[in-house]
């Protein structure tokens, strides 16, 4: 049986696992810009680990008062996930401040070690209630294929908590995360907001374990952020870009989590399940992959761009001074075709201005090389050959301006006129 | 019959010491565990002592970490059926290059921030290779006993590796003591002398990966960092001179796997309970730490305190 895409979303079966999953990637990528911005990404790490016992504490106990409640259950476990990380904060906290133990070290430690004793609690349930340990298991790599449409409604809540909060909230969160000083003086609560966000950077990592898992919450948190900051810099753009791609990748994730083990099932052999998480962040991470080689790209692109440029431009400035020039095939090509050289190569009126100007830039930069900066008469020709690409009209005018418009550069040569 | 059945925490002890005299004739799976796991705490002892004082611990987290692509792209390639030393030096090699590679490739090229792309890598190559090996073994049973451990699962073959590991841990440091020391405490002085403080620290992160691999199978690729920076963090509060400092850390090491075996054997006798040893061994790790901090601490303030009236005496 195969499944459209809509079928995600339709399917009474499907519906809760998508949107479920969806919108706990979209809390965890807009929490993750901030730690991003706030250069903690291994704090999430250690903050997701150590929601671990929470969850064994959480689910084993709520299973024990109130068996086979699913609703109460999805609570318990979302309130237990939190409180440990909150305790997993403070433990850091005070770990790198009364105690000066290196930041890397105590977040190390107490990832392990909260991560252990979940392990050790869970333990004890594995051989009387093997139930339990196997619904412990599911948030270890995360599985939202049993999501009921009540964790939905649970879960958009709190989402829809965060998102608020970041609306209400956008301009102080801007004040403190750039400039503390300034927040400080129009009186922001610093260490308030500090502590808020951390505390709902552990409410967005309680949201998630659910379709991502503890072990993998952290590359989720940071993914989305990592993916958008390559596009913009701006923090109001970062978020919905963020939250977009955190979005996709829920999808995404969840869709072929399914779809997969359904393309490689064999006749006669077992079916067996993938995770969530890792389709998830592998997902994310893909996106970010492509959004490396794009900003690769256009690195690139604009470096073969400029050395193309300051070919061109060479070469109207050796037309120009009526030196001989070896240009290529495509260099001829495309000073004809813009209109710079006429059918027997010499230069049009537009090509002589243009060239005029080169030579003009060049020159006046010697003039101010060797008045304003003293440098050697002999030494500046190098540097304005780099700079002729480079100074714009507006510059230029400075320039000019500065200079008091000379006519002759260091080497007595003249310069050409201001052209329009 | 395995002799430990049915002892309690202290006949444990007695009976371990008793049949070590005798060099363990048929060796039990209790033994297997308590020596595969004090081996795996002198590795990670010396190593985490390192570690710490170069603030490199997040470096052993995210190689722990991609040790398991490693050893699944050594097992596809290499084709092995039986994972032997070969392999799996192989895989660790494979995975301290891939992402030590990969993250200075987004550090340094796509400039992205430090934290950021160590935490992306070994995250997205986790997940890679959880997706592969449930894939290729159609079960997500590995993949959870990767992060989980699994002592009761361990087998004399595990001894030799993690014995083999041990003895190359100690066999570099002791080799190059002066050289790690140098590197750690003055790096400008190292260089200056000749030592590449780049090469030894690809050789700490070959070591931790290799280190990780070994403890894989015992304590999964999680809890070897409490084995790492547990002890290591302990041992700090102790003494602040470096030999001393890396032999209490394999002692506390060692002192907590026995503890942790013995404890666990003794549960199960008792209550009937059977606990994870390896998460047992996390806790009395942490707890140690915990009695040393409050120890520290109050002596600390005894010293404060003495000064204090002398002052007033004065």
């Amino acid at each position: 049986m195969t499944y459209s895409i809509f079928d995600f979303f339709t399917d009474p079966v499907f519906r809760a696992p998508t949107v479920g999953s969806m919108l706990m990637c979209l809390a965890s990528s807009l929490i993750g810009v901030l730690v991003i911005i706030r250069k903690r990404s291994l704090l999430g790490e250690a903050l997701s680990h150590a929601s671990y016992p929470g969850v064994v504490i959480g689910l084993i106990l709520i299973s024990f008062y109130f068996p086979m409640q699913e609703e109460i259950i999805g609570i318990g476990i979302l309130a237990g996930a939190f409180c440990t990380s909150l305790l997993a904060l403070f433990v850091i906290h005070k770990m790198e401040r009364k105690f000066r133990v290196k930041s890397d070290a105590a977040l190390c430690f107490v990832l392990s070690v909260f991560f252990g004793v979940g392990i050790l609690i869970a333990s004890r349930v594995q051989t009387t209630h093997a139930m339990w340990y196997k619904q412990i298991q599911l948030f270890l790599y995360g599985q939202s294929a049993t999501l009921m449409d009540i964790h939905v409604l649970t879960y958009g809540i709190l989402c829809c908590l965060i998102i608020a909060l970041f609306f209400l909230l956008y301009r102080s969160i801007e004040a403190v995360h750039f400039d503390v000083d300034f927040s400080k003086s129009i009186g922001i609560r610093v260490n308030f907001f500090e502590n808020m966000i951390y505390c709902l950077l552990a409410l967005a990592i309680c949201i998630g374990i659910r379709s991502v898992g503890v072990v993998l919450m952290s590359g989720m948190l940071i993914a989305p952020g990592i993916c958008a900051r390559q596009f913009t810099h701006r923090l109001s753009v970062l978020l919905v870009l963020s939250g977009f791609i955190g979005l996709i990748s829920g999808f995404f994730g969840n869709y072929f989590s399914v779809i997969i083990p359904e393309m490689m099932q064999v006749e006669g052999q077992k079916n067996f399940s993938l995770p969530t998480g890792p389709m998830i962040l592998l997902f994310a991470a893909f996106l970010c992959a492509i959004s490396f080689a794009i900003g690769l790209g256009t690195r690139y692109v604009r470096i073969v761009e400029h050395k193309w440029q300051c070919r061109l431009e060479n070469a109207l400035k050796s037309m120009w001074k009526n030196e001989s020039i070896e240009a290529s095939c495509a260099l001829r090509f495309w000073l004809k075709w813009q209109g710079w050289v006429d059918e027997k190569y010499h230069l049009t009126p537009e090509g002589f201005i243009y060239a005029s100007r080169i030579v003009r830039l060049h020159r006046l930069w010697e003039v101010y090389l060797v008045d304003y900066l003293g440098q050697k008469v002999e030494k500046v020709h190098r540097n304005a050959e780099e700079m002729e690409h480079i100074i714009t009209p507006e510059l230029e005018k400075e320039l000019t301006l500065l200079l008091n418009n000379p006519r002759l550069d260091p080497h007595k040569q003249p310069i050409p006129e201001e052209t329009l | 019959m395995n002799p430990y059945w049915d002892k309690n925490f202290f006949q444990v002890f007695m009976i371990f010491f008793q049949r070590m005299v005798q060099g363990f004739p048929n060796m039990a799976s209790d033994e297997v565990q308590i020596l595969v796991l004090s081996l795996v705490a002198v590795s990670t002892g010396l190593l985490g002592v390192f570690l710490v004082l170069k603030k490199m611990t997040m470096l052993a987290n995210s190689l722990s970490h991609t040790i398991l692509l490693g050893i699944v792209l050594a097992f596809v390639f290499l084709g092995a059926q039986v994972l032997n030393f070969e392999v799996l030096f192989v895989a660790a090699f494979i995975s301290a290059l891939v992402t030590t590679l990969l993250t200075q490739f987004l550090t340094h090229t796509i400039r992205l921030q430090e934290d950021a792309s160590i935490g992306l890598v070994f995250t997205s190559l986790f997940a890679l290779g959880v997706v592969c090996v449930t894939a290729l073994t159609r079960s997500s049973h590995i993949g959870i006993e990767a992060v989980m451990g699994n002592v009761d699962a361990l087998h004399i073959t595990d001894l030799k590796l993690i014995g083999i590991i041990a003895c190359i841990n100690i066999g570099v440091f002791t080799l190059f003591f002066k050289e790690f020391q140098l590197t750690t405490f003055d790096s400008v002085l190292a260089k200056v002398l000749g030592i590449s403080p780049t090469l030894f620290n690809y050789l700490i992160m070959i070591l931790v990966a290799m280190t990780s691999i070994g403890a894989f199978r015992a304590v999964g690729v999680l809890l070897v960092l409490a084995f790492l920076v547990g002890p290591a963090l302990t041992a700090r509060l102790l003494t602040n001179r470096l030999k001393p400092l890396l032999f209490l850390a394999c002692a506390i090491g060692i002192f907590s796997s026995l503890c942790g075996v013995a404890l666990s054997r003794h549960i199960l006798s008792t209550w009937h309970i059977s606990l994870s040893t390896a998460g047992l061994i996390v806790t009395l790790i942490a707890l140690v730490y915990g009695l040393t901090l409050v120890y520290t601490l109050r002596k600390r303030s005894g010293t404060h305190a003495g000064t204090g009236t002398k002052e007033e005496k004065v």
